[in-house]
C-alpha cells in the first residue's frame, strides 16, 4: 500500500468518525430525526475495503455508519440530507439515511430487511457475468445477518454459478442486544464458508491494511471469474445499536476495554511511526473533515423538505 | 390467422423477446435441461446459451433477490417459479425488494422483472394449486397479469418483459392447452392495464379472472339462450387495474358478478365491490355477488377441489338469481 492510500483511508476514516459524532449530537439536540446506526469503531474496515473498489463495482453497504457513503465519495449534503428528510439527498424522502443510493458510482442500495442484500448483490454479480464484465460487487453485512436463509441460498447460488461477489461480514459482537456466540454456533462464520466451497477468510477489522490487502485478492478473484469469496473482519460495535440505546445488555468493562483498541488512534501510531502522518497532516484532516461537515450541514438545514404529494411519485417507472 | 396454444403463447413470447432484447434472461427451477416442469422452456437453452437460460438450486429467496439486483444493474430477467404459491417462500424479495427498491430509493432505479407464476387448482392441493394474485394486489410495486386465453398470453408477456417495474404474470395451469388465435406479428403486445370486454351484453355484467374466464362464457351462452345478454369483462391485468372499464359497464347493466379462484374474504371481488361502492352505487340495482373460494387451502382429492373451485355451473346459477 502506497503512502496516499494509507492517507486517503486514514482521512476517510476521520471524516466519517467526525461525521458522526456531529450526526448524534445533531439528533440528541432533536434538529433531524429518524434512526441511525452509528459505526463507530467499524469505520476502518469500511473506508479500507470500500478503497480497495473500482470506481465501476457495485456495492450493497450494511446497516450501520456513514463510512460507506463517505469513502465511496457521495457528497455528505446528500446524505446528511437524507438523514434530515429533506430535498437534495439521494433519495426523495422516502428510504431515510439508511437507503441511500447512488447509481454513479454502483451503490445499489439497501435492504431495511436485513440480509435483503444478499441475493441483490447475487443478481448485480449476475449481470456483470452475462454481460462478460469484469466488475465485482462488494456486499456488507453484519454476523447477525448471517443467520439469514438468504446468506445460505446467495453464498450457494453465487458458489455454483461462480458470481463475481465478495461478501464482507463486520462481525463486531453484536446483533442489537445478541452477542454473537449466543446467536451464531460456529465461532468464525469465516468458517461457513467450507459450505459453499468457497474461501473464507478472517482478518483483523481493526487494522485497514490487513482488511485491504484481503478484499483487494477477494475482488481480484471475483473479476476472473473464480467466483465469490467470504471475508469476515472481526471488529467492534462502539457506540449502541442506535443513537439513545441505553446499552443495558453489555457491561461498560467491556466496552472500556473496547476503546482501547480503537482502531483511529491505533492507525495513527503506526501511520506516525512509519512517518506517513506528522501532527500537521493530522490537524489538517481533522480541520479538513470539520470544514466539510460544517458546509454540508449549512446546506442540508437549507434544503426544503419535500412536497407531501411527492409520496405519490416512485412507485412505477 | 393461425392457432396455438395458451403454453405455446408464452414460449413464443419468450423466445421472441430473448431473440429481440440480449438483455433477456430465464431462470428457474429446472427450466433449463428439462424444459420447465410445465415443459414451456424447452428448448431455450440450446438456443440462447447456458448463461441466459439456466437452473437454479431450490432457493427461491436468492434466485428471486437475484431477479431484483439483476434487474436494478441492466438484465430483464424473466424467473420461473414452478408453482405460484412459492411466491410466499420469495415473500420479502417479491413485496419488500421488487415492490419496494425503487420507491425506497427515491426512484434512482428501475426494476424490470418479470416473475412467472404458475397458478391454480389442477388437482395439486394446497401448497401448489393457489392463484393468489389478490395478495399481491395489497402490496404497493408490483403489476400482476393474469391471461385467460393464448393471445393475451403472449402478448402480455411481451409486455411485461417490456415493462421497466416487476410483473407478476400469472399463467393457469388448466389454461395451458387451451387453443386461441394469435397473431404471428414479432410487436403484438397487449397492453398492461386494459381490461378486455370478451362478450359485450346489457343484462348483467360478468367480471372473470383468468381460468374463470372461459367458464363465464359458457355461463354467458346457456343464458343468452335464455334471453339474457351478458357482458363478460376480462380484467386480464390487475394492478394496473382498469376501473373505468368495470364501472363503464355497471353502469349499463346495473349489475354485476365477479367470479375467480382467489378466496373469498379481500378477493379481486371485494376491491371490486369497494370501487363500485365509491365510484358507481347509484348504478347499482342488485347487491354485487362474488364467485371464490370459500375461505379454505384448496384441497387436493378430485371431488373436494370441484367442491371448492368456482364453477361453470356455480357462475350461471349466481347470475341467474341474481337476474331474477
Amino acid at each position: 500500500m502506497d503512502r496516499n492510500l494509507k492517507l486517503q483511508i486514514y482521512r476517510n476514516m476521520i471524516l466519517s468518525r467526525r461525521l458522526e459524532e456531529r450526526i448524534a449530537e445533531l439528533i440528541k439536540a432533536g434538529q433531524v430525526g429518524g434512526f441511525m446506526h452509528p459505526g463507530v469503531g467499524q469505520e476502518t474496515l469500511q473506508c479500507a475495503a470500500i478503497a480497495a473498489l473500482r470506481r465501476d463495482d457495485y456495492m450493497l453497504y450494511a446497516h450501520r455508519g456513514v463510512a460507506y457513503w463517505v469513502a465511496r465519495g457521495i457528497p455528505l449534503e446528500k446524505v446528511l440530507c437524507d438523514l434530515a428528510g429533506r430535498e437534495g439527498g439521494t433519495n426523495r424522502g422516502k428510504g431515510g439515511v439508511m437507503r441511500v443510493v447512488y447509481p454513479e458510482l454502483g451503490v445499489l442500495g439497501e435492504s431495511g430487511t436485513l440480509g435483503g442484500c444478499f441475493p441483490i448483490a447475487s443478481g448485480a454479480g449476475l449481470s456483470i457475468k452475462v454481460k462478460g464484465g469484469d466488475q465485482a460487487v462488494l456486499c456488507f453485512f453484519g454476523d447477525g445477518t448471517s443467520n439469514r436463509g438468504t446468506f445460505h441460498e446467495s453464498m450457494n447460488f453465487c458458489a455454483v454459478r461462480k458470481l463475481p461477489v465478495v461478501f464482507l461480514c463486520e462481525n463486531n459482537g453484536w446483533a442489537v442486544s445478541m452477542p454473537t456466540e449466543r446467536s451464531t454456533a460456529v465461532k468464525d462464520i469465516a468458517d461457513r464458508a467450507k459450505g459453499y466451497a468457497v474461501p473464507g477468510k478472517v482478518v483483523d477489522g481493526n487494522d485497514p491494511e490487513q482488511v485491504f490487502a484481503t478484499v483487494s485478492e477477494a475482488l481480484q478473484r471475483a473479476r476472473t471469474g473464480a467466483g465469490p469469496s467470504l471475508v469476515e473482519a472481526k471488529t467492534y460495535r462502539l457506540w449502541g445499536h442506535w443513537i439513545g440505546d441505553p446499552e443495558s445488555y453489555r457491561s461498560r468493562e467491556e466496552v472500556e476495554k473496547q476503546w482501547r483498541r480503537d482502531p483511529i488512534p491505533i492507525y495513527e501510531a503506526k501511520l506516525a511511526q512509519e512517518g506517513v502522518l506528522n501532527d500537521s497532516l493530522r490537524s489538517e484532516a481533522d480541520a479538513d473533515a470539520r470544514t466539510k461537515i460544517d458546509r454540508a450541514i449549512e446546506f442540508m438545514q437549507k434544503q426544503p423538505f419535500p412536497k407531501p404529494e411527492s409520496a405519490l411519485e416512485d412507485v412505477f417507472a | 390467422m393461425r392457432t396455438i396454444t395458451y403454453a405455446q403463447g408464452i414460449k413464443e413470447a419468450l423466445v421472441e423477446e430473448m431473440r429481440r432484447d440480449p438483455t433477456v434472461i430465464l431462470y428457474g427451477e429446472d427450466v433449463a435441461n428439462f424444459g420447465g416442469i410445465f415443459r414451456i422452456t424447452s428448448g431455450l437453452k440450446e438456443e440462447f446459451g447456458e448463461e441466459r437460460v439456466f437452473d437454479t438450486p431450490i432457493s427461491e429467496n436468492a434466485f428471486v433477490g437475484a431477479g431484483v439486483g439483476a434487474a436494478l444493474t441492466g438484465l430483464r430477467p424473466v424467473v420461473e417459479l414452478q408453482f405460484a404459491d412459492f411466491l410466499f417462500t420469495a415473500g420479502d424479495e417479491i413485496v419488500l425488494k421488487a415492490g419496494m427498491w425503487r420507491y425506497a430509493h427515491g426512484g434512482a432505479y428501475r426494476v424490470p422483472l418479470v416473475v412467472r407464476c404458475p397458478s391454480g387448482a389442477a388437482g395439486v392441493g394446497p401448497e401448489h394449486g393457489q392463484c393468489p394474485e389478490a395478495f399481491f394486489m395489497h402490496a404497493p410495486g408490483l403489476k400482476i397479469v393474469s391471461p385467460s386465453n393464448p393471445a393475451d398470453a403472449k402478448g402480455l408477456l411481451k409486455a411485461a418483459i417490456r415493462d421497466d417495474n416487476p410483473v407478476l404474470y400469472f399463467e393457469h395451469k388448466l389454461l395451458y392447452a387451451a387453443k386461441g388465435e394469435v397473431p404471428e406479428d414479432a410487436d403484438y403486445l397487449v397492453p398492461l392495464g386494459k381490461a378486455a370486454v370478451v362478450r359485450p351484453g346489457d343484462a348483467l355484467t360478468l367480471v372473470a379472472i383468468s381460468a374463470m374466464v372461459p367458464k363465464a362464457l359458457a355461463a354467458a351462452d346457456r343464458l343468452a339462450k335464455e334471453g339474457h345478454h351478458i357482458e363478460v369483462i376480462d380484467p386480464r391485468s390487475l394492478c394496473p387495474f382498469d376501473r373505468p372499464a368495470i364501472v363503464e359497464s355497471v353502469k349499463k347493466t346495473g349489475k354485476i358478478v365477479v367470479a375467480e379462484e382467489s378466496y373469498r374474504t379481500l378477493g379481486v371481488g371485494a376491491e371490486i365491490g369497494a370501487l363500485l361502492m365509491e365510484e358507481a352505487l347509484e348504478y347499482l340495482d342488485r347487491p354485487l355477488r362474488r364467485v371464490a373460494i370459500p375461505d379454505v387451502p384448496v384441497p387436493t382429492a378430485a371431488v373436494l377441489e370441484k367442491f371448492v373451485i368456482p364453477s361453470e355451473e356455480k357462475i350461471y346459477q349466481t347470475c341467474r338469481e341474481l337476474l331474477s
